[in-house]
């Protein structure tokens, strides 16, 4: 309707023909419609056509057209592209009249032209957002623009972009004043969006719309507004948690809680100064590769879309959702004041344990008759020694405490994140954990360096106060093979606690093993009641290291929740080779080892690492090339289009096949040679073994994968070459190159 | 076993020596060579010791057209190619798609703009786009006189196609070559491009 008069954009004329265009839109069969005062501005080479409607309408309006259409020129042709509104855009409330105080709903409902599309909030790769300016009369509240789910959609080149098609309304809820102004209530819309199909034409509209006052009626748009209210992200569900963690320049996702076989995805909302990459989705791990950033980005906005088709749903992420996630699940994230008593008090206990480890419990009698005998029959004395002894052992943790929040301080500049919610956290206790484990179980022995012992020694041997201190600190760092690995996992527990928390819990650690020199000073005929060492302290050493493999096992659970079965498969092979490390060590790098054991010991240490970084590699290196999925008809169409194609009959399963791919096809060679000859690269994937796959396998004479066959001349007739079992680089150039 | 590990070597080795194929800001710009509307093959090389801005550009998308119609585009090129600097306009449009035209019909459309890039080069197969990893329309990068990358990105800090916001936008590609023409590093060496997709080849 009317494509001459609506749009003027950009010529500064717009005020001078708007009353004009306000005559013909009503002298036209005066059946516009009240809310569109101006619609478009698309612009294009051809102008035929509407050079056609222009005469058309000349004739129509004879006079009054002539000098406008000379005028308008500029306007008209900013207004259709090939004969067709591509957006028609209109302004709805779910209300027809509105009382003081009401709540409700304006939009602006975008119906679009098929094959084209409009765009999210975030465009992605290219795009410009949708956007509307509001204007309401005073006093009316307008909260944030309501965005329903989009769809994620790639254009070629591996462009990708989030947008809308068909229709979507971009809706705000609205708050009406106390008092409400003089009817008509008019509201104003402005809005700008690009619609782009293979290629983009700008839009724009100033849309408004009369509401009256009076008894709540809702309107005939009410559904309209139910049906994209439904689309638009939610509040992440309880159940569900979403953590954010940097690895380098990747922003890693992870989500717990999700349905069990719902595809994830995240739609990402960038500062607009970042740029970021493609979101990579692998199971309940999502990434974000950012690529430029001002702020050191931590978290983002943006949508977690869980499920697929009909059934997808949008879950908001921002701010709120992410502290939500926070909440810990055990005694995990930063604990309240309850929490931390009871930690004090565990702490304390736990303290109290390391006195019965082997190297600690003969140690405490000695001590205590130490004690006394120098004393010399003043019990005071001995109490005061003994508590300078107690305060070497706390001091100790003190430092231990201090080195702790350092470390944590310093992680967190680095942009390590000690918490619960940071899988990479997880894993780096589990380890942490298990290794004790293998330390309880006498896999290995840890040893205090003879220098040190040495050095300690000599303070030590003083007398009075300041020599019992050092003692103090002696026999807790001596003891530090036996209690290395509790203290330890209390420390790794202790970098998600705040600073002030961490220190606390050391300091009672300290309190709990210093704990029965104080008593015993007091009363030394209590000696009587203290265990008599023996093998039993061995076998509970043993039993602890159980409790620490459960303790790994909670761990693992939770790895799983935020990301998956196969992390807890990685983290079984990580695991695996600390243990083959820490038996290494165990038995060839022992106090009494020679330094042949030693050397030895230290070069199988780093093949193993080798391997395993080498198998990881393997493991996880994506491929580079483009692959697209192999069906006959794809292979047919590619065969048609002239271009020489390769198809890689693989499985997952087949080892061959992998190592094929990384060393034979996946290299930079291939890589180059496949870029310049526009080869079309397809994969069989024969995991499942695709009928299809197998009849064509049987075709070439092959009972299996891996097999590739290589279409070099592109053309139809053209027979593949085939090329053998175990390839390199060589093989497949040279079968391009067989034209 | 000798055979997985010297696999395993060979994958090391392969990994350290992996380089990947867009361009990043910070390291060398990769090398191309496309012929221009003059018939002309132009490769980076040939400009080092220059700095060089490379602009994708297509004709028909809106937001190209903001920049010309302006006359945005036209001066920048105008004022720095004077200063020396090598200004490449690269259409990658793919045959059949928008901004794809015959040569002398680009010409034509140069010089109806008037237009003072030092040449505008053809990439129908959209292989130099790709490999610096463009992806609108306009897209710009500006290249070092030792061939590094120092700016992606967008033209400027408004992204729109309305005419008007071109005199009060920050102009990126001006404040980059500003500072690094002075021997300053670029305030904003990457930022988000806007505009149309470039128009890449389907498969």
């Amino acid at each position: 309707m009317l494509p001459l008069c609506a749009g003027l954009p950009e010529t500064g004329n717009q005020k001078r023909f708007e009353p004009i265009c306000a005559k013909l839109l009503e002298d036209d069969k005066g059946s516009f419609a009240l809310n569109r005062l101006t619609t478009g501005g698309y612009r294009f080479e051809g102008k035929e056509i509407v050079m056609r409607e222009l005469l058309f309408r000349t004739v129509q309006y004879a006079g009054l057209l002539v000098s406008l259409a000379v005028l308008c020129q500029e306007s008209a042709e900013a207004q259709l592209y090939n004969g067709k509104e591509l957006v028609k855009p209109s302004l709805v409330a779910d209300v027809d009249a509105i009382q003081p105080g009401q709540k409700f709903r304006v939009g602006v409902l975008y119906r679009i032209e098929p094959g084209w599309h409009i765009y999210w909030k975030y465009s992605g790769d290219s795009g410009i957002p949708t956007k509307i300016q509001w204007q309401f009369p005073e006093g009316f509240k307008v909260q944030d623009l309501q965005w329903p789910l989009p769809q994620r959609e790639k254009e070629p080149g591996d462009l990708e972009v989030f947008d809308y098609v068909s229709e979507v309304l971009l809706f705000a809820d609205i708050e009406a004043p106390a008092k409400l102004p003089a009817e008509p209530i008019s509201i104003q819309a402005k809005t700008d969006w690009l619609v782009c199909q293979n290629l983009c034409v700008p839009g724009h509209a100033q849309l408004s719309l009369n509401l009256s006052g009076g008894a709540n009626a809702a309107s005939g748009s009410v559904q309209i507004f139910q049906k994209y209210a439904s689309l638009v992200p939610k509040e992440l569900p309880a159940q569900m948690k979403i953590g954010f963690s940097r690895v380098g320049n990747d922003l890693e996702i992870s989500v717990g809680g999700a349905p069990a076989g719902a595809p994830l995805d995240f739609f990402p909302v960038p500062p607009s100064d970042a740029v970021i990459s493609h979101v990579v989705r692998d199971g309940n791990k999502l990434t974000v590769p950012i690529e430029t950033e001002v702020k050191p980005i931590k978290q983002m906005d943006g949508v977690l879309v869980v499920g697929s088709g009909e059934s997808r749903a949008g879950y908001e992420v921002n701010d709120h959702s992410i502290i939500a996630a926070v909440q810990p699940e055990g005694p995990t994230g930063p604990a309240g004041f309850r929490g931390i008593l009871q930690a004090l008090g565990f702490a304390m206990i736990g303290g109290l344990i390391l006195n019965v480890m082997p190297c600690v419990l003969p140690v405490i009698s000695l001590k205590i008759f130490g004690f006394v005998s120098e004393a010399g029959g003043r019990p005071e004395r001995a109490f005061r020694l003994s508590m300078a002894f107690s305060l070497g052992i706390i001091s100790c943790f003190a430092l231990l405490a201090v080195i702790v929040v350092l470390l944590k301080a310093a992680g967190a500049q680095v942009g390590w994140g000690f918490q619960f919610q940071d899988y990479r956290f997880i894993v780096f206790i589990a380890c942490l954990i298990f290794a004790f484990a293998l330390n309880l179980f006498g896999v290995y022995e840890l040893s205090v360096s003879a220098q040190a012992t040495q050095g300690l020694a000599a303070l030590a041997s003083g007398h009075g106060y300041g020599g019992a201190f050092f003692q103090g600190v002696f026999a807790t760092i001596l003891a530090t093979p036996c209690t290395a690995p509790f203290l330890g996992t209390a420390s790794a527990f202790a970098f998600a606690q705040p600073g002030w928390v961490t220190f606390m819990i050391f300091l009672f650690i300290g309190l709990g093993m210093a704990l029965p020199y104080l008593l015993l000073a007091i009363n030394p005929k209590w000696l009587r009641h203290l265990p008599k060492p023996g093998d039993w302290m061995l076998r509970l050493k043993q039993v602890l290291g159980f409790l620490l493999i459960a303790t790994l096992l909670w761990l693992a659970w939770i790895l799983g929740q935020m990301r998956g079965a196969d992390a807890i498969v990685r983290l079984g092979a990580i695991l695996l080779i600390i243990a083959i490390l820490a038996w290494i060590k165990g038995s060839f790098w022992t106090p009494v080892s020679s330094l042949r054991s030693r050397i030895l010991a230290v070069v199988s240490m780093l093949c193993v690492l080798l391997l395993a970084a080498g198998a990881y590699g393997f493991v996880t290196r994506p491929s580079q090339l483009v692959w697209q999925q192999f069906s006959q008809a794809t292979l047919d169409k590619a065969l048609a289009s002239g271009r020489p194609v390769f198809v890689d009959f693989t499985a997952d399963w087949c080892i061959t096949c992998k190592t094929n791919e990384r060393f034979a096809i996946d290299t930079p060679k291939v890589r180059q040679e496949f870029s310049k000859r526009n080869v079309i690269a397809l994969k069989a994937d024969w995991t499942t073994g695709d009928p299809e796959i197998t009849e064509i396998l049987k075709k070439h004479g092959r009972a299996g994968v891996p097999m590739y066959l290589v279409y070099p001349s592109g053309s139809k007739e053209a027979q593949p070459v085939l090329l053998p079992e175990l390839i390199t680089s060589q093989t497949v150039l040279d079968a391009l190159n067989k034209t | 076993m000798i055979k997985t590990l010297l696999f395993i070597c060979a994958f090391l080795a392969a990994t350290a020596g992996l380089t990947f194929a867009n361009a990043k800001v910070g390291e060398t710009a990769p090398n191309f060579t496309l012929p221009d509307t003059n018939g002309k093959t132009r490769s980076l090389a040939d400009f080092k010791g220059k700095f060089v801005v490379l602009e994708w550009y297509q004709p028909d998308c809106p937001f190209v057209g903001k920049h010309y119609r302006s006359g945005n585009m036209q001066s920048l090129q105008k004022e720095y190619t004077a200063k020396g600097v090598v200004w490449l306009s690269i259409d990658s449009s793919a045959p059949g798609e928008q901004g794809n035209y015959p040569a002398e019909q680009l010409n034509k459309i140069a010089s109806r703009d008037s237009a003072a890039r030092t040449a505008l080069l053809l990439d129908p197969a959209g292989d130099v786009g790709r490999l610096y990893g463009a992806k609108t329309t306009p897209d710009m990068y500006i290249i070092d006189p030792k061939g590094t990358l120092v700016y992606e990105g967008a033209i400027d800090d408004k992204r729109s196609t309305d005419l008007a916001d071109v005199k009060t936008a920050t102009n990126y590609v001006k404040v980059a070559l500003d500072a690094v023409m002075n021997g300053k590093a670029v305030p904003a060496p990457a930022t988000r491009p806007y505009g149309c997709s470039v128009k890449y080849a389907s498969n």
